[in-house]
């Protein structure tokens, strides 16, 4: 993913070339080290730190606009850039692994909600299987300033991030990440230093399902059977669980064409004792077009079409865990 | 290459022989039978353990799920508490050689000896088999095998799935519950959980 460059003047083009590089090849050259000098003298004058180092890679606290706005909505992004192979876990890590943890310290006035989780992609083996991010990815954060914040001060935004990055091993990583922005009773305007990587991130969210979809799950023979109809065929889909144990993660999901959409045999996971009533999670047809699910299980004899799907606002991904 | 000439002489000579139970494992099922090697040289056949309590705890050393019990010394708290009274405890390693976590019997009776490990054996497990068997996932997954040779758990260590030290004292320790339930005469409030920490390194793992 590209990004635009952030500071002003001839040394900057070539801070953002190689200074946000992942640290792949770690012998700095003598010329490398002299660049990274002066990007690091740069990026003292902006407002925006660059990222910081995690295991295998980069976390940086961004923000889509250049000021909190009393009274509006503020989206912040953990950026995290990772060297090639290596991967940090969606909200449900799947099989192994844990999802990244963030502690907030925000002054008085300012409050965020939950993590806004891109689709995920499956990462493993045949027997072994978790959910995760590999390469780049953006998690949202909404930031909500109260209409009475103390303005013409600036808020210090501060995030303690406990991330586990794995490759062929798994290694703990933990982070403090500092932005400090203005606060104005003006309205809040875009970053066209940020923009780019909040519209990637916003389009690899889950989106609520089109009203006239029509959905059906039942359970038949220690399978979840989940049913979709979108007035259309398409040539594949994967679901992700929202909750740990609902499903066997490793088990292939067996994805059948049918008139009008298609049907995705889920197998239930040995460590789901007790019966659940409803299975929620992400649906995703690709890499940037997924849909937020959360459906009623059908009792055995039921009818088991035609349920609308529970409409989530966007970001409630939260919900129930 | 010495460790493959190893590790081909360990297949060759069945290091490894497992029942033919090729289906999903589950808690309240028979614990299928299986013989492996200990690091101490011993032959270890689970049918002989019947009558008795048997733990298995999947470890990787390099895993920090893992280290986290072992720096703080509460695995080795546990196999001690628990095998004073009368449980079997074996530390299985499952990781395939050349994968975080491989040991020779040498390196695994030095590691041991270097953290005052307490487990009744550490069965060597380098082609998984074991591993594959109870569908192991992570390391630190637990299993508890009833006198009557029935798995009663499987799943987490604990209720608390990070790799932070200062978690371990205010954790919920699913294993020491589960054997205090069953030795009452209970049933297992909580027989199966999501067993966390790192995946198995079997020779297919990719991550």
């Amino acid at each position: 993913m590209a990004r635009g460059c952030r500071h002003i003047g001839r040394a900057v083009t070539v801070s953002c070339g190689k200074v946000r590089m992942p640290p792949r090849n770690r012998s700095l050259t003598l010329p490398r080290t002299l660049l990274l000098g002066t990007a690091l003298v740069f990026s003292a004058t902006s407002l925006q730190a660059e990222g910081k180092p995690i295991p295998h890679g980069t976390l940086e606290l961004i923000a889509e606009n250049p000021w909190i706005a009393a009274g509006h909505a503020l989206n912040l992004g953990l950026h995290f850039e990772l060297e090639k192979g290596w991967h940090i876990y969606w909200i449900n890590p799947g099989d192994s692994g844990e999802a990244p943890r963030v502690k907030w310290r925000l002054p008085t006035g300012l409050a965020v909600g939950a993590i806004e989780w891109p689709a995920p992609r499956r990462l493993g083996s045949s027997s072994i299987v978790d959910y995760g991010y590999e390469d780049a990815v953006t998690l949202i954060v909404p930031l909500r300033a109260a209409t009475n914040v103390v303005t013409q001060k600036s808020a210090q935004l501060a995030a303690d991030v406990t991330v586990l990055v794995c490759r062929e091993m798994c290694i703990p990583g933990k982070t403090q990440l500092l932005l400090t922005l203005p606060i104005r009773s003006q309205p809040p305007s875009t970053d066209t230093r940020t923009e780019d990587l909040f519209a990637a991130a916003r389009k690899s969210l889950p989106r609520v399902a089109p009203r006239g979809w029509r959905f059906g799950l039942a359970e038949v023979n220690g399978s979840f059977v989940l049913t979709v109809n979108l007035g259309r065929q398409i040539t594949g889909a994967v679901f992700y669980p929202l909750v740990e144990s609902q499903i066997d993660n490793a088990v292939p999901q067996e994805f059948v064409s049918e008139p009008g959409g298609f049907r995705l045999t889920l197998r239930k996971s040995d460590q789901l004792l007790k019966p659940i009533e409803r299975l929620k999670g992400v649906l995703a047809f690709s890499s940037d077009l997924a849909y937020s699910i959360d459906l009623p299980i059908a009792k055995p004899g039921a009818a088991t079409n035609g349920y609308n799907n529970r409409t989530h606002p966007a970001g409630s991904l939260q919900e129930g865990i | 290459m010495r460790r493959w000439i190893l590790f081909t002489m360990l297949v060759v000579l069945g290091l490894t022989t497992v029942s033919p139970f090729l289906w999903a494992l589950k808690v309240g099922e028979a614990a299928p039978e299986f013989t492996a090697t200990a690091s101490s040289g011993k032959s270890i056949h689970l049918s002989a353990y019947r009558g008795k309590y048997v733990v298995l705890e999947w470890h990787n050393n390099g895993c920090p799920y893992v280290g986290k019990h072992y720096k703080s010394g509460n695995m080795q708290r546990l196999q001690k508490d628990w095998t004073s009274r009368g449980v079997i405890w074996f530390t299985i390693l499952s990781s395939a050689p050349g994968k975080q976590g491989y040991v020779t019997a040498s390196e695994e009776n030095d590691y041991l000896a270097k953290m005052q490990a307490a487990p009744t054996a550490a069965l060597l497990d380098p082609t998984g088999e074991i591993g594959h068997l109870y569908d192991a996932k992570t390391s630190p997954q637990m299993v508890i095998i009833n006198p009557e040779g029935i798995m009663i758990y499987s799943g987490a260590i604990d209720d608390k799935p990070t790799t932070e030290l200062q978690d371990v004292p205010t954790a919920t320790n699913y294993v020491s519950r589960a054997l205090e339930e069953a030795m009452a005469g209970k049933q297992v409030q909580t027989p199966t959980t999501r067993p966390y920490g790192c995946s198995v390194k079997y020779a297919d793992s990719g991550h």
